[in-house]
């Protein structure tokens, strides 16, 4: 057997008991008294010593684990960090420029997050709204760093949220387009849209706008222990290597995530896709729709209107009035010169509302109030809900009863260059100068076009 | 993202037990060596005495049972006491007596209850549902018997500090997987602790490195597939028992020499030298040498207290036969309460008795095998063998563990056989589906060199890597640490030998 390095139990020695013989007595040395503080120091030093020591030996095993974290923090395969892995392609996509397929199958406030998080540089404009703020890209506003966060049925938390989380990022934007949609201004659980992250609106009103709600700072012993957790890294680096370099990603259970590059012209393509500015451009059929078409579902949107987060939408709530103001000054104070756009309605579809003012009383209060308050502020504010308030806007600038095509918003909305030129020179035209119609009776109302008789009113002109 | 203090604290004590694969284990570890250190050497011993403790009650299954480990502690301590100053040799031996029957008591009361009571019958003990041991159980009282026994046969001054006796028989890194320590060794250095040096906790740290990446990178791996084996043995072909058997053989001894490697790389970080458990078992050339170099600790104590208490070899031959079987059936008993281990034992005992009985015959034979000329090939063989047979009695312990049936296991090993490469495809096919995919074949058959390379001849890890030039040392700091991080199989921290 090999000799043993370290003590084996010795077979059993017997300890005599008998008195060991004397050996002869040796003159002890006398110990050196030694002096307390001396001893104590040199202990003191001797511990500091090799504590710097034997700390500094482990800290050069500290890459190890900053490898850990840092590989399972970029690649994370859960979507702990940064995003589900879909949305995270999407936007990986497109901040490569490129415009991404399968629109409809896209959770588009993820994409919204994950673009605030990722995007390199901070864009010069961010548009958001809902899906009637999509049309809104880098042509028709004028700004190469324009980025669409509209998202569809946004409501107002994740209006505001979208603009947060890109001030939390440090990105606060330069201009703020705000397409805003009536329910904004409406307080009930109906304007609220279940998509939207809650959570991070608490949050954003108990931070910043210091309104009371129940919001909690999240637990993120979860998240670290995540990142500590060498299983979810052997995870990751099982991931990475299964999807390096090939075309098609799949997503945590090994399901391809179906969105890619869109190959070809994208004017030209059979479905929805995403730009690569975040604006939407519908597929072929949609957008050449006839007059009679788009009328045809202007009408079916008629009896449908107030289901669209605007179910007994009566009065303006006093609460997102000042939730509204307190974000605008937000914006502002942040450095942001916010716009505001009012998108149109189809023609058929407004007539028909003021066909029954009572229905829709707080929808109809909105944009008064809302000129007002632009006028009172100093703030730009183009468009009009009323169709026949903006200039030469034809039933073929629409796609439906909700949605204002490109040409549309051409007609009303100069681009935010000239927007801003106009803040800055004071030549901003004045918003109580446009009346829009809120009932038939109305002096000012007029029915609407092509389905009652035609009459003057103050038109907008882009 | 903030995280506070209490939050890492949670997040540290998530966890209601301190498994030594855990963070948990290695933050306290850490900041009990950092205090340790701080002290004056005087003081070490009465810290590393409460800091064992804090670990025995952490987890709150113990917590109740933390009596046990202190009766047998002071029961112990006063009958050494009486033993080592009482000259009347009645009271001396009652002492003794009183000293081991408290410890098997103890012992028969918290893991032999239910066999006892089965095996009568129900009639004079009732079968006790939950039975819990506390942690360590088999370790300390081990230990602890040892102490009066030495001291009863004068091989060990009696101590008079209970408080050093505490600590000897409570020392946390040993709780868990032992080494059954013996007083004698440790009293000198739990006396004096030592000053810190660097060398000897880098060594130690290594040690344990080299520990966490045998059980957690080689055993925890290849335990997916034993277990698919012998989880459930019915329909698994003889080529697959039979790998699983060898395979469990390397896991059983990455898992528990594994865990004897943090347990004394840690000791050796706080200063002591614990017993070496394992000195290379697998390069043993004969059974009962494979004896003396396997789980050394407990072997060494049965030999010592049991087979010598016998005769040991110093009767009849056939008495010494029996004594032999005698201690193993004792050991197969140490393992559990269960037949199987107490068949094993049996098994192990006739075989080590039998080699013995033909030992002399064989060297016989031996001198005219002309294929032993050649030194290389008489070592090699003689090495399977012993290996071989190692295997076969290591179905009854673990068919114990996985609770299948070692009848059933030992009928099936040579059925299902389809030539070489229709075998090999079947165990692959197993391992495959066990999870053991991908590049994991390769680094555990990589592992598995490595550390018997490393450890070939009995060398002790934690002072050949000191010896190590620098870049070399470094590489195999970041190696273990990264094959710990890619490989290891997380979440699957018990220690086979943590339950006896």
């Amino acid at each position: 057997m090999p000799k043993s390095p370290t003590p084996i139990p010795a077979p059993p020695v017997k300890i005599q008991r008998g008195a060991p013989s004397r050996a002869p007595a040796k003159k002890r040395r006398r110990k050196k008294k030694r002096n307390p503080f001396l001893w104590f120091l040199q202990g003191l030093v001797r511990r500091i010593y090799f504590g710097l020591k034997t700390g500094f030996k482990f800290l050069l095993l500290v890459p190890v684990l900053v490898f850990m974290v840092a590989f399972s923090y970029n690649v994370d395969r859960s979507g702990l960090f940064q995003g589900a892995l879909a949305p995270r392609r999407i936007v990986d996509l497109m901040l490569q420029g490129y415009d991404v397929t399968n629109f409809e199958q896209m959770d588009e406030r993820q994409v919204v997050q994950l673009y605030a998080q990722d995007v390199p540089e901070t864009p010069e404009a961010i548009g958001i709204g809902s899906s009637r703020v999509l049309q809104f890209n880098r042509e028709n506003t004028g700004v190469e760093s324009f980025f669409n966060m509209g998202v569809t049925g946004a409501d107002v938390r994740d209006n505001m949220t979208s603009y947060y989380k890109m001030v939390t990022y440090g990105k606060a934007p330069k201009v703020l387009l705000w397409s805003l949609d009536p329910w904004v201004f409406y307080g009930s659980e109906a304007a609220f849209d279940a998509r939207a992250d809650a959570d991070l609106y608490n949050e954003f009103l108990t931070k910043v706008l210091n309104v009371p709600t129940d919001y909690e700072e999240p637990n993120q012993v979860e998240l670290w222990k995540a990142l500590a957790d060498p299983a979810y890294f052997q995870g990751n680096v099982d991931y990475y290597f299964k999807n390096r370099g090939q075309a098609t990603v799949t997503d945590d259970e090994g399901n391809t995530i179906e969105f890619n590059p869109v190959e070809g012209d994208p004017y030209n393509q059979p479905t929805t896709i995403k730009r690569s500015d975040g604006s939407v451009l519908y597929d072929v059929a949609f957008r050449s729709q006839t007059e009679d078409q788009i009328r045809t579902l202007a009408a079916e949107a008629c009896m449908s209107f107030n289901s669209v987060h605007m179910e007994g939408f009566d009065e303006m709530s006093q609460t997102q009035i000042q939730a509204f103001d307190s974000f605008i000054k937000y914006a502002q104070s942040q450095g942001t010169t916010v716009i505001l756009v009012l998108s149109p309605w189809h023609p058929y579809l407004y007539g028909y509302l003021l066909t029954e003012p009572e229905m829709h009383k707080g929808f109809f209060q909105v944009e008064n109030w809302l000129r007002q308050y632009c006028a009172d502020n100093n703030i730009p504010l183009y468009g009009s809900y009323d169709p026949a308030c903006i200039e030469g806007l034809q039933e073929t600038d629409f796609f439906d009863g909700l949605h204002c095509g490109g040409t549309g918003i051409a007609r009303f909305f100069p681009g935010i260059p000239q927007a801003l030129a106009d803040l800055q020179n004071g030549t901003l035209a004045n918003p109580l100068d446009v009346h829009p119609r809120t009932s038939l009776e109305d002096p000012n109302a007029q029915p609407a076009e092509g389905e009652t008789p035609d009459g003057e009113t103050p038109t907008q002109e882009g | 993202m903030t995280i506070t203090w209490e939050q890492i604290l949670a997040f540290l004590c998530e966890d209601q037990s301190m498994a030594i694969t855990s963070l948990l284990f290695l933050a306290f570890f850490a900041a009990v060596a950092l205090i340790n250190y701080a002290l004056p050497r005087v003081l070490r011993p009465y810290f590393l005495l409460i800091a064992s403790y804090g670990f025995f009650c952490y987890d709150p299954v113990n917590r109740p049972l933390v009596w046990v480990i202190a009766a047998a502690t002071v029961v112990t301590w006063l009958c050494g006491l009486i033993i080592g100053k009482v000259k009347n040799k009645a009271v001396r031996v009652l002492a003794l007596l009183v000293s081991v029957g408290f410890g098997i008591g103890i012992l028969i009361y918290y893991k032999y209850w239910n066999l006892l009571a089965d095996s009568l019958g129900g009639s004079f003990l009732s079968h006790r549902e939950n039975l819990l041991a506390p942690l360590g159980l088999s370790y300390f009282t081990f230990a602890a018997m040892s102490y009066t026994i030495d001291v009863f046969k004068r091989r060990c001054r009696v101590e008079t500090n209970p408080l050093h006796y505490a600590l000897f028989v409570s020392f946390f890194p040993t709780l868990i997987n032992g080494p059954i320590e013996r007083y004698p060794q440790m009293r000198p250095q739990i006396q004096k602790s030592r000053r810190f040096s660097y060398g000897r906790c880098a060594g130690g740290a290594f040690r344990m490195l080299w520990g966490y990446t045998k059980k957690m990178v080689i055993a925890d791996n290849l335990s997916q597939y034993v277990s698919l084996v012998y989880g459930d043995v019915s329909g698994i072909s003889g080529p697959n028992l039979v790998a699983a058997t060898v395979l469990f053989a390397v896991q059983l001894y990455m898992d528990f020499s594994g865990c004897c490697d943090i347990a004394l790389g840690a000791a050796r970080i706080l200063g002591y030298d614990l017993i070496e458990n394992f000195q290379s078992p697998f390069e043993a050339r004969t059974f009962n040498d494979f004896w003396r170099r396997w789980h050394i600790s407990m072997t060494s104590w049965f030999r010592d207290y049991v087979y010598f208490s016998l005769g040991g070899s110093r009767c009849a031959p056939w008495r010494h036969y029996l004594n032999i079987v005698i201690v193993f059936v004792c050991s197969g008993l140490w393992h559990g309460a269960d037949w199987r281990y107490l068949a094993w034992g049996l098994f192990t005992g006739i075989l080590a008795a039998f080699g013995v009985m033909t030992a002399k015959l064989r060297r016989r034979i031996n001198r005219w095998n002309p294929l032993y000329r050649m030194g290389w090939f008489k070592a090699l063989w003689q090495t399977i063998v012993t290996d071989g047979l190692f295997c076969l009695t290591l179905v009854f312990f673990a068919s114990a563990i996985y609770n299948a049936d070692p009848f059933a296991v030992y009928g099936s090993l040579l059925q299902g056989w389809d030539g070489l490469s229709g075998s090999w495809a079947q165990v692959s096919n197993l391992i495959y589906s066990s999870g053991i995919d991908g590049r994991l074949p390769v680094v555990l058959l990589f592992g598995c060199f490595v550390v018997f390379a490393a450890e070939h001849g009995g060398r002790s890890v934690a002072k050949w890597i000191r010896q190590q030039v620098w870049p070399l040392r470094w590489t195999l700091y970041y190696g273990a640490a990264a094959a710990i991080l890619f490989f290891a199989a997380f979440g699957q921290s018990a220690f086979i030998y943590q339950q006896y």
